[in-house]
This record gives C-alpha cells, sequence and structure tokens, in this order.
C-alpha cells in the first residue's frame, strides 16, 4: 500500500512536468488522474486498490464515533436511574482475529461498546476478559457487536 | 439573528452539552458501586464529554475567530484514543493487585483463569 | 445568553473536579485513586477548553495537549505500577 501511494504522488509530479504550471492545482489534477490509472491497473497490483482500504479506514472510525455515543448515552441513563440495579460480571469471549494490531483494535472497540470494558487477554489472544455492566440485557448485544467489529476490521487488515 | 451568531450559539451549546454529560458521569462516581463499574462511566461519558466540549471549542475558534487549529484537532484524536486504553489498564491493575468485585455481580470467568495461571507459574518456577 | 451558557459550564465542571477530588481522597483502594486522578485530568481538559471560549484566546491549546498526553501517561504509570512493581518493564536478563 506504501507503494501505491508513492507511485501516485510520482504520477502527480509527472504531470505536473509535463504541463510545464507549477502550481497545487495542476499537482492536484495529475493526482486525480494517477488515482484514475491505478483504478484501471488494480488487479494487476499485489495488494488492494489503497481507496478501498482508506474506505475501510474511515468506516471503522465512524463506527468508533457512533458506538462511543450510543453507550455513552446508555451508561448515563443507568447512572441516572433513581435505583441503580444491574447485574454487572466478567464474561470470556473468543475472538477469531490474530496479531497485535487486530486484537488491539478489537479491545479498543469493545471497551467503547455499551457496558463493557475489556480487563484482560489471554496469552495467546485467543479469549478477551470482558466486564459487562448489566449481563441479562447486555450480553448478547456484546457478541453482536463484537461480530460486526470483526467484519470490520478483518476489511482493513486482511486483503 | 446572522448566521455567524447561529454558529456561536450552536458551538457553545455544544460545550453545554459536553460539561453536562462530564458532571453527570462524575455523579456516577459516586454512585456506582465498584471500580470496574466507575470504568464504565470514566471510559465512555467522561470522554465523550470532554469530546464535546473540545469540538465545542474547535468550531467556535474556526467560524467565529477564522482560526484553524490543528493542535486542538490532535488533543480531540489523541483523547479520544487514549481514553479507552486507560480504563482498560485502571481495571486490569485493579483486578491484579485483587480488589473485590461488588457483592450485586453475578459471574466471574476470569477468576478460574487467573487461578490456573497462577498454578502454572508455581509450577514453572518450581 | 452566550456568557450565561459559558459560566453555567464552568459550573458543570467545577462539579465534576469536585467529584473526582472526593473520590481521590475516600477510595478505599489505589485503582480507585488512579481512575480518580485520569477523571481529574480529563475534566481538567474539558476546563481548558471553557476557559479559552470565554477569554477568547488560542494561548491553552498546548495546554490541552499536554494534560490530555500527561494525564495519560500518569495513568498507564501508575497502573503499571500497581501490576506489576515496576514502571518500565526489561527483559530478565538471563
Amino acid at each position: 500500500m506504501p507503494m501505491q501511494v508513492l507511485i501516485n504522488l510520482f504520477i502527480g509530479l509527472l504531470w505536473m512536468f509535463f504541463q510545464n504550471d507549477w502550481s497545487a492545482l495542476s499537482f492536484l489534477s495529475g493526482y486525480l488522474f494517477g488515482l484514475c490509472v491505478l483504478f484501471v491497473i488494480r488487479r494487476f497490483l499485489r495488494s488492494k486498490f489503497y481507496l478501498f482500504t482508506l474506505h475501510a479506514v474511515i468506516s471503522l472510525f465512524l463506527l468508533f464515533i457512533w458506538e462511543m455515543f450510543i453507550s455513552s448515552i446508555l451508561v448515563i441513563r443507568k447512572i441516572i436511574t433513581p435505583q441503580i440495579r444491574i447485574k454487572p460480571g466478567i464474561v470470556a469471549m473468543e475472538t477469531s482475529l490474530e496479531g497485535d494490531i487486530e486484537v488491539t483494535l478489537l479491545a479498543l472497540l469493545i471497551t467503547l461498546t455499551p457496558g463493557s470494558v475489556v480487563m484482560e487477554v489471554s496469552p495467546d489472544y485467543k479469549i478477551l476478559y470482558t466486564h459487562v455492566m448489566d449481563i441479562p440485557e447486555l450480553s448478547d448485544a456484546v457478541l453482536r457487536s463484537r461480530n460486526r467489529f470483526e467484519e470490520a476490521i478483518k476489511k482493513v487488515t486482511r486483503k | 439573528m446572522s448566521a455567524g451568531h447561529l454558529i456561536e450559539l450552536g458551538s457553545v451549546f455544544l460545550i453545554l452539552i459536553g460539561t453536562v454529560a462530564g458532571s453527570l458521569s462524575a455523579i456516577g462516581f459516586i454512585r456506582l458501586p465498584d471500580v470496574y463499574n466507575r470504568a464504565h462511566a470514566l471510559a465512555k461519558s467522561c470522554t465523550l464529554g470532554v469530546l464535546f466540549v473540545l469540538l465545542g471549542t474547535f468550531l467556535f475558534f474556526l467560524f467565529v475567530e477564522r482560526y484553524f487549529s490543528i493542535k486542538l484537532f490532535l488533543g480531540i484524536f489523541f483523547v479520544f484514543l487514549t481514553s479507552p486504553v486507560a480504563a482498560h489498564m485502571t481495571c486490569r491493575a485493579a483486578y491484579r493487585s485483587k480488589v473485590p468485585l461488588a457483592e450485586i455481580s453475578v459471574r466471574d470467568d476470569l477468576k478460574e483463569a487467573m487461578s490456573r495461571e497462577y498454578n502454572c507459574e508455581q509450577k514453572g518456577g518450581a | 445568553m452566550i456568557k450565561v451558557m459559558l459560566y453555567l459550564s464552568t459550573g458543570f465542571v467545577t462539579l465534576s473536579i469536585l467529584v473526582s477530588i472526593y473520590r481521590l481522597i475516600k477510595g478505599p483502594s489505589t485503582p480507585e485513586r488512579t481512575q480518580a486522578l485520569d477523571a481529574l485530568g480529563i475534566n481538567m481538559i474539558a476546563g481548558m477548553g471553557v476557559f479559552s471560549v470565554i477569554l477568547r484566546s488560542t494561548a491553552f491549546f498546548e495546554v490541552i495537549l499536554l494534560l490530555g498526553i500527561l494525564s495519560f501517561i500518569g495513568t498507564i504509570a501508575l497502573a503499571k505500577y500497581m501490576e506489576r512493581g515496576v514502571v518500565i518493564e526489561r527483559r530478565s536478563s538471563d
């Protein structure tokens, strides 16, 4: 992927030379042209076209913000009810992701989902121990959102 | 009422919402029973409050003073990224230093895993 | 109107800082005190944001960034210390 960005910058620079016009505008048009070229030859590249990866990263970031919003509203609602009736506990969750980056991202995302904080990761990265705020109400939702996050993270890191 | 005035009012309103969310989560610091539950309030509501405040400040300086501050943007990004990590670390340290869970807790999967790990370490050391 | 809203928000920030200080003094165990320190740092960041809007000055943005970094690093160091008794782990030399 860094190779693709470099090629794209090179095409933009070359375009600027061809135009004999040293301005940001001509560089930008050359960059867009380079994007088109890379999109056409994307079948022959070794890795995925980098705009797709960028799109996946941006959608993952939006998912982050959305989950944070929802979960904090839920936590605030739990706090300001007159009598706190919660059944907290620690739940073990298995994950199919591998490697440092993927597990770290998953742990960050799960910490931001409604009512769950990752407490401990087993040494072989297979099991996440999660503290859930209200087990009867939330454990299904946490499992469902974990599946969604795994999909989104695999789109970013896998080819 | 001009558009600039409206934007100013909107960003100040964002700041107000953020501080209200922050103080509500601070009430949670008093009411929730143990460390692990308070981490929920810290990692989510408090951080959301700060994000709203910083976003309101960012918009205020962008539209009213015409000042785009990359520093503030970096601050927003940093707070957003580090608060779950801090909550995770404090929870982990609390469990490892044997702070008990609240009495209303119903399930603890980590206990047996920890005792298994402890036994392994004992065997490996001997 | 805007002035009133801004002063109201300083009041809310003060309230949450006071609650954090209460938890810092009372909290029965060390992790709770660490958590309260983290909350204190985050609320101070919010207070700095409100102040920079009230004074209409851009001089506090460095303070916001530095407070964020310092409070994060302090929390991590304290948590590491409670967990293992050391802040920076080294590979055991054998």
